[in-house]
């Protein structure tokens, strides 16, 4: 009997395959973003408002991950918009080998990527995908304690968008516990308050995110 | 649930390893998992049963070893230790944290013939 050191990440072949997707989303000059939140925080309506803010400036294109049907994918598909859909049937979170399955099927360039997660903060959160950053969403009926519940997504996540603020009057968050627990797990996450409802916040939300767009031209 | 696939990468890691040592069965998997992941210890030994049959690590088991929480505050220079991942410096209360240890989730070595 022999002892050997092996010193391997156990999730060293999705790391792997991840910086190669995120090799070649480089290639494309696209910034890629994966977004993660819990199921009905309002996934797919946040990228309906990103999407109708950048839709003639921009060739954006989403990857829509759910475990079952396309009913996000036809959602957004009105709006005119690329889709490609990826089921995981059983998986609780995308992983860096079901993007990659995607990749054959991107076949133009695009200045965006948005990858929307499977409903879920805790498997999601832990697989890298070939993302630039994660991208939380925290919706005001969820309660404002869910950053300290969850910390590593909040932890990971470089920008945390406050949506449903439209409801505030009427459920028990705060906005001032919810930054501070945010920032509790990340000082330096850059954090927006939104409506997706109303589109209440989207122009500063969406100007951040055109300068990300441009830096990343710059890089490419 | 998301322990499945890391179970089953784990079994692969292993065999993949126990073949480049030249081992046809692995006794004892030495794995450290800090307490900043997002994987049970538990679940993992559950999916293990289930997959390790007709493999390397058939007759295989997991020793796991927890490794704790460290943070480091830029601003006081004070390392710490915390129980849950809170990230606010005890000693000065800033929140200028960085991470040292308790995100790992690796195979530290696999003992086999």
């Amino acid at each position: 009997m022999k002892r050997v050191k092996v010193l391997k990440s156990v999730l060293v072949s999705n790391m792997q395959r991840a910086q190669e997707n995120r090799r070649e989303f480089d290639r494309m000059n696209s910034l890629v973003i994966n977004i993660i939140a819990s199921p009905g925080a309002g996934k797919t309506s946040v990228i309906e408002r990103i999407v109708e803010y950048f839709k003639k400036k921009r060739k954006i294109l989403v990857i829509e991950g759910d475990i079952r049907g396309q009913i996000d994918s036809k959602r957004l598909a009105k709006l005119g918009v690329d889709v490609i859909q990826i089921n995981t049937v059983t998986a609780c979170h995308l992983d860096a080998f079901m993007t990659a399955q995607v990749l054959p099927k991107i076949d133009k360039k695009y200045n965006l990527i948005l990858i929307e997660n499977v409903g879920n903060l805790v498997c999601p959160a832990e697989f890298e995908i070939g993302e630039d950053y994660k991208l939380a969403i925290l919706s005001t009926p969820e309660g404002d304690d869910k950053p300290l519940k969850y910390p590593l997504l909040f932890y990971l996540a470089r920008v945390v968008v406050i949506n449903k603020c439209d409801l505030l009057p009427y459920v028990d968050f705060s906005k001032e516990r919810a930054k501070k627990n945010i920032l509790r797990e990340n000082s330096k996450a850059r954090i927006f308050e939104v409506s997706a409802k109303t589109g209440d916040g989207f122009g500063k939300f969406c100007s951040f995110l055109e300068k990300e767009l441009n830096a990343k031209k710059k890089k490419g | 649930m998301h322990e499945f696939s890391v179970t089953k990468s784990l079994v692969d890691l292993c065999n993949n390893e126990a073949k480049k040592n030249n081992f046809s069965n692995i006794y004892k998997i030495y794995l450290k998992i800090g307490k900043f992941t997002g994987f049970s210890p538990d679940s993992i030994c559950f999916y293990f049963e289930h997959l390790k049959p007709n493999t390397k690590c058939k007759d295989a088991e997991i020793i796991f070893s927890e490794v704790p929480i460290r943070i480091k505050c830029t601003d006081c220079g004070k390392e710490s230790e915390i129980e849950e991942p809170i990230l606010v410096c005890p000693e000065c209360g800033k929140m200028t944290i960085e991470v040292i240890s308790g995100r790992e989730f690796y195979v530290e070595s696999i003992e086999g013939e």
